[in-house]
């Protein structure tokens, strides 16, 4: 889960600008993993296997939601978010950087085993483009939308479609804290209806479709539709470029847990929120990019060996998605692991005696089989 | 799992290999010797070995080895105490949800501390114990009674007698006080790693309910003293 990022911080390196501000002794030949380039448009090759710091106040506002819970905890404990830096995102950011806004947009599918790192692979892309200013539509995990609902609504809109007012709007609220500006300059393109009196008039400012989703818990749903379809729709102007961020897109086209009242499953697209998502996962806009990532672990009625984007996606979520660039993540390189086990130290993390040796590291290395989940959870205890 | 066969009663020290294999806990035959898991004792080379330690490896050669059990490991990590913890914590022999619980409950300690590290100014952040290990053993030590109390009947009546604890009694009144407190006194809805992560660390300060009820029992046992030449062992 925790991308670590390890650089050697030799006098030899005159050319990276990785120095570290940490009290390491002198007369430790231990290598220090950090990078001072906090800007995710500046790491290339040299910063692989880096950990580079997001300041708080950032995380704060880019990461409402969308940080994994362990990662979250980390946070708290040593009062910083380091993030590696890793192949994987590398190459994404080297995509998008080279892509041609006027062309529709391209889709990137993340996928790996469990525990590899395909959530922070996103967030580090995530971070990029809303430093650059992208308008970020970051959805945290798909699965929660079609699992566990405890209200389900018959909408209001389509009679044969239902709501979910409280996912609709924890996430209304999410993406208001995130992206605050764009929700003045975006201006709406029809009047849109809210029940019998309530309406919001052509040209007003999209943050008011947010308030009123917000406000009347019932029509959350219906203004998150309403969100996708204004910026699906102006994003090809060119005044703001859009990173749509799925995480878990194999929930869109899978099955669902829940049941209507009449004990009938409910498929995904009888889901307003999962039919807007699949609309705007449609390659037919221009002006930005899709990212999204597999997951099997929140998944439903999938095998726990899956990972591939054919077993998780099935036939129909593959044709949808199809054609689409596939990104995979391994498991931690030499180097990567060596950077991560460093960094623990160095953290303080690691307070166990044996686990400062080389039997111990060599132990870790084996039993995590240089998968981050593993080794996260092997070094809690330690 | 059938009893090895009586019959070669002149062949019964040597090495055999009955059909049927035996299992852990049944009786072994005297040739079977003990397994080695500590890495260290095969990475010696020939040349380093003593005379008794050339001995042992030649007997090895033709002996066989008792099964390992389960809860022996090689691991570096591996600690004695919290193995004996985790069994104790353990219930229906359900060893995983036993053994993730205690991971949690170090690596909880471990946080605590930690915060409370990063917080403190710099004069006292050498008096901060950041390892859940020396936490874990300092905070059993210091729930270890010196003296216990059991029951002798003379005509017709109980009496309580302070005893002396053989060091195993010991180990074992303290973390049974540590488990049934987490387990009984404590608000139902809390998880057991959170409850034992706080137990530990006040009983680690010498506070706590644990310790209370060690000076308890100590009192009880100095109070019954004019008793204590009842004991006859």
């Amino acid at each position: 889960q925790l991308d670590r990022g390890c650089a050697l911080h030799t006098a030899a390196r005159a050319g990276l600008s990785s120095v570290s501000s940490q009290d390491v002794p002198a007369q430790k030949p231990r290598v220090v993993f950090h990078t001072s380039e906090s800007d995710p448009a500046k790491h290339t090759e040299q910063h692989e296997g880096r950990l580079y710091n997001i300041p708080l106040e950032e995380v704060k506002a880019v990461f409402p939601h969308g940080l994994p819970h362990r990662f979250q905890q980390q946070i708290r404990t040593f009062n910083e978010a380091r993030v590696m830096v890793r192949q994987p995102a590398l190459e994404l950011l080297a995509y998008l950087k080279g892509s041609n806004l006027a062309h529709p947009a391209v889709r990137y599918v993340i996928y790996g085993e469990r525990g590899t790192g395909k959530t922070m692979t996103l967030c580090h892309v995530v971070h990029y483009c809303s430093r650059q200013g992208w308008l970020v539509l970051h959805i945290p995990d798909a699965h929660l939308w079609v699992k566990n609902c405890k209200e389900l609504l018959q909408s209001s809109y389509k009679k044969d479609r239902l709501d979910q007012p409280l996912q609709a709007s924890v996430w209304l609220k999410n993406f208001k804290s995130s992206n605050e500006r764009f929700l003045q300059e975006i201006k709406t393109q029809k009047k849109y209806m809210w029940g019998k009196q309530e309406s919001t008039e052509e040209g007003r400012p999209l943050g008011e479709v947010v308030e009123q989703g917000l406000a009347r818990v019932r029509s959350a749903t219906d203004a998150v539709g309403v969100v996708l379809r204004e910026i699906k729709q102006q994003s090809h102007r060119g005044s703001f470029r859009l990173l749509v961020a799925v995480d878990g897109v194999n929930a869109l086209w899978g099955r669902t847990t829940l049941r209507k009242e009449d004990k009938s499953p409910v498929s995904p697209e009888e889901l307003t929120l999962v039919h807007n998502l699949r609309k705007m996962l449609r390659n037919d806009w221009s002006g930005g990019a899709i990212v999204t990532t597999l997951s099997q672990t929140g998944s439903l009625f999938k095998p726990s060996s899956a990972y591939t984007p054919q077993e998780l996606l099935g036939k129909e979520g593959f044709d949808a998605l199809d054609p689409f660039v596939p990104i995979p993540v391994p498991n931690y390189s030499p180097r990567e692991f060596e950077s991560c086990y460093g960094y623990y130290l160095e953290r303080k993390w690691l307070q166990h005696e044996k686990a400062h040796t080389e039997d111990g590291k060599a132990e870790l290395q084996f039993l995590s089989g240089s998968n981050p989940r593993q080794l996260d959870r092997l070094a809690g205890p330690l | 799992m059938a009893a090895p066969s009586t019959a070669g009663l002149g062949r019964r020290l040597r090495a055999w290999l009955p059909r049927i294999m035996p299992v852990r806990w049944s009786r072994y035959n005297p040739s079977y010797l003990e397994p080695e898991v500590k890495t260290e004792s095969y990475q010696k080379p020939l040349e380093e070995l003593t005379e008794e330690e050339r001995e042992q490896m030649e007997l090895k050669a033709v002996r066989p080895i008792k099964a390992a059990p389960p809860s022996l490991s090689s691991s570096v990590f591996s600690d004695p105490m919290v193995s004996k913890f985790t069994n104790m914590m353990m219930k229906s022999g359900n060893k995983v949800l036993a053994r993730s619980l205690m991971s949690q409950t170090l690596e909880a300690i471990k946080r605590k501390q930690l915060e409370k590290y990063h917080k403190a100014p710099e004069n006292e952040k050498e008096t901060i114990e950041c390892n859940p290990y020396v936490i874990f053993h300092q905070a059993l030590k210091n729930c270890q009674p010196i003296i216990g109390l059991s029951n002798i009947t003379r005509g017709g009546k109980t009496y309580q007698v302070p005893v002396p604890l053989t060091d195993n009694r010991k180990r074992f009144l303290a973390m049974k006080w540590l488990i049934t407190e987490c387990r009984e006194n404590k608000h139902r809805r809390t998880m057991m790693p959170e409850k034992l992560s706080q137990e530990l660390l006040l009983a680690f300060n010498n506070e706590g309910p644990v310790i209370k009820k060690k000076h308890v029992l100590h009192k009880m046992a100095e109070a019954n003293r004019a008793y204590a030449h009842f004991r006859w062992w």
